[in-house]
């Protein structure tokens, strides 16, 4: 419950306070946003099994941008970002459409 | 020869898709197998009381992930006015560096004229015979405007394409100007300028992407290429050379031309001509001021412009 209205605190103030983004995170900004979507989603279906934790889906969500990002980061340095953006967002995806399967049959039974 | 399946466990059935790990295993666990590892100690009852500590980490990793993607998202939702900002302000400088330059190139078309004219006047008293020797070879080098009867030998590109189904032959390109200058100074014209840049002997004809450059200077269809010379003969000695068997092929790529004699054209002067290195043999003065800078600025720019 703390996590859920930690979250939610964040996005409005996210919104209220409208700060700037450094231009150097922006290249992130994408993979950051689809990892957040598949922590959530993935939350999402864990509460759906009687699985969830906030912990683990605090550290899985954290965990998740940063890896996201540093692959990016890593890739930018090496000269290949957006096919590491492109693998990275694919295999996000996957789980993402795994998970709203998942959560799709445990919503409408089939 | 046992008769029986060996005792040890079932040998592991192979998967037909086994090479593909990585896809099974985001197909198959894409749940984060912390959760079921936490649902397990949970059941086990082997994880302790939460702390107050833990509860505090969480709301405050909560708030800083939410507040971080919702920046993330709401950065991404309106990238839009600052390039476009950035745009504006490249574009605004763009246009003003341009204005800059073009008053620039106006001085000194400006300036030039003076000399010349203060270099004529001052001529004319003293020595009159120079002043003609010096403007029948400005005519000839190209640093001094002329007019008189010729030819215009006008190129467009093909019509009805848009520009990205236009193929590159049917585009004029350098060769093709190249053949029609170099027939038309065959033809006997004294003076030769294209889209309203005169041509000398240290001019260029070449390409850069789609465009055509004159010294350097980007052209667009329609070519107007404008001759001086005798108009009779050299219409006729025109038609009859390289040139004119060539703008016939020309067409079949769609190519428009058309050459049309007249009585009265203008060739502007090159402004930019002068020399570098070349010494006249009985000159008074050594050298040329500029000659320790400039010729090296010059050939650095005609190597950035080859490639």
């Amino acid at each position: 419950m703390i996590a859920v209205i930690g979250l939610i605190v964040g996005v409005v103030a996210g919104f209220v306070l409208q700060p700037e983004v450094p231009v150097y995170l922006q290249p992130y900004l994408p993979i950051a946003v689809v990892a957040a979507l598949d922590a959530l989603f993935g939350a999402l279906r864990a509460k759906l099994d009687g699985l969830f934790d906030e912990k683990v889906f605090l550290v899985s969500f954290a965990s998740n941008v940063v890896v996201a990002a540093l692959i990016v980061f890593l890739g930018d340095q090496l000269g290949v970002g957006a096919q590491m953006s492109t693998g990275v967002v694919v295999v996000l995806g996957i789980r993402i459409f795994s998970n709203a399967a998942a959560i799709r049959r445990h919503l409408f039974k089939a | 020869m046992t008769p029986h399946p060996p005792p040890s466990a079932p040998a592991r059935e192979r998967r037909p898709d086994e090479s593909m790990t990585l896809l099974v295993e985001t197909m198959e666990r894409p749940l984060d197998p912390g959760y079921a590892q936490a649902a397990r100690e949970r059941a086990a009852g082997t994880r302790g009381p939460r702390r107050a500590v833990t509860s505090v980490w969480v709301a405050l990793l909560a708030v800083v992930l939410g507040f971080g993607t919702a920046v993330a998202a709401r950065a991404l939702n309106a990238p839009e006015p600052s390039a476009l900002a950035a745009r504006t302000l490249l574009e605004d400088e763009i246009a003003s560096r341009q204005a800059e330059a073009d008053a620039l190139t106006a001085r000194v078309d400006a300036l030039d004229d003076e000399v010349d004219a203060l270099g004529a006047q001052a001529l004319s008293e003293e020595e009159p015979a120079l002043l003609a020797s010096l403007e029948a070879d400005g005519v000839l080098s190209g640093s001094v405007a002329v007019s008189g009867p010729g030819l215009v030998v006008t190129l467009r590109d093909a019509s009805g394409f848009d520009d990205a189904q236009m193929s590159s032959d049917s585009r004029v390109q350098d060769d093709d100007l190249q053949i029609v200058v170099n027939s038309l100074w065959a033809s006997g014209a004294e003076a030769v300028a294209v889209n309203g840049r005169r041509l000398t002997a240290l001019s260029a004809i070449r390409t850069a992407g789609d465009a055509i450059l004159v010294d350097l200077q980007p052209l667009s269809s329609p070519y107007r290429v404008v001759a001086i010379g005798d108009p009779g003969s050299l219409k006729a000695d025109f038609t009859r050379s390289v040139a004119g068997g060539y703008l016939v092929t020309l067409t079949n790529y769609g190519i428009q031309s058309s050459v049309v004699g007249q009585s009265s054209l203008e060739v502007p002067a090159d402004a930019s001509l002068r020399l570098y290195h070349a010494v006249p043999v009985d000159s008074p003065t050594a050298a040329p001021e500029e000659s320790s800078t400039t010729p090296s600025a010059r050939n650095d720019e005609e190597q950035g412009s080859g490639r």
